[in-house]
């Protein structure tokens, strides 16, 4: 009895710490989007700037999608894409120069998520979206991108 | 077994190119820089002059998408923002209201448009129509402030 009690509780201490394994991660995603000193390509930033600008609008970018396989994000729903492949193209339609105070957002999944996807491929569950909102704004003629200052 | 296979492969891959797509929400301009007029001012960043904090505030604009292309109710970006918030503001005596952060929460890609207008239109095995609707809300908030 005490050895069936023991075993019992050796097993859950096993199925915790697997769980833990699978489930205790950090997740990072990045968006590589240099600014452009010349400004060939409109300038992205979370903050605000300084100088005059006129504001052309808000605007907000979602891309939705469904991780094929628990892996394969065949339409792009990361942050990169988002920021590169939409976002980029709507400010340039709008003839903006930028977009300042940009928010965002990209769905994280665990990896062990992703690994009882790949299993179960057949029911898709693994909805996967990334939103960035911002204000496009177009520079006073000769003006600069010069982000306000934050005093702590 | 292998025609079931490829059946599911091919389901999986019309899911993952079907379902995703991309949805734009656009508002119409805020206050520009530098600022004259008597409007309320409002920016997504700083206060181009000194100011008082009077408070803050939030709205959220409920409503509906019908058939995928009706919409009908509050939940629009210019009408939370420029209509909702802008009453609070003057309501709070307020210059303008600033740092404003939005998310339409739930937008409509095209591809969810056409899918709920498609099930609209259809008939089910009784002969029954059911027009889908989404529920659908946008969320805005900032800083309320006075002028010095």
């Amino acid at each position: 009895m005490k050895t069936n009690i023991l075993s019992a509780s050796f097993k859950t201490a096993l199925a915790v710490a697997c769980c833990a394994s699978f489930t205790a991660c950090t997740i990072v995603n990045t968006a590589v989007l240099p600014s452009d000193p010349k400004m060939h390509s409109p300038f992205v930033t979370t903050g605000d700037i300084q100088g005059p600008y006129q504001s052309l609008g808000l605007l907000q970018i979602t891309r939705k999608g469904h991780l094929l396989f628990g892996f394969v994000d065949l339409v792009g729903t990361d942050i990169q894409t988002g920021f590169t492949e939409t976002l980029m193209p709507e400010v340039r339609r709008l003839n903006g120069d930028g977009i300042i105070n940009v928010r965002f957002h990209q769905t994280q999944v665990l990896p062990f998520t992703q690994v009882v996807q790949a299993i179960f491929f057949p029911i898709p569950f693994l909805w996967t979206e990334v939103t960035i909102t911002g204000e496009v704004v177009k520079l006073a003629p000769g003006g600069t991108v010069q982000p306000v200052l934050q005093h702590g | 077994m292998k025609h079931l296979t490829e059946h599911i492969l091919l389901l999986s891959l019309a899911l993952g190119l079907g379902t995703g797509c991309t949805a734009v929400s656009q508002a119409g301009p805020l206050s520009s820089r530098p600022f004259e007029g008597n409007q309320v001012y409002l920016s997504t960043g700083a206060s181009p002059r000194p100011y008082q904090t009077l408070g803050f505030v939030q709205a959220t604009g409920f409503g509906n998408q019908v058939a995928g292309v009706i919409t009908v109710g509050d939940a629009q970006l210019d009408g939370t923002i420029k209509g909702a918030l802008v009453n609070a503001v003057i309501k709070m005596r307020g210059d303008g209201l600033i740092n404003i952060e939005f998310l339409d929460e739930n937008p409509q890609t095209p591809a969810e448009q056409m899918g709920d207008l498609a099930d609209s239109m259809s008939v089910d095995k009784n002969g029954n129509r059911e027009i889908k609707t989404r529920w659908r809300s946008v969320h805005a908030k900032g800083e309320v402030i006075r002028f010095l």
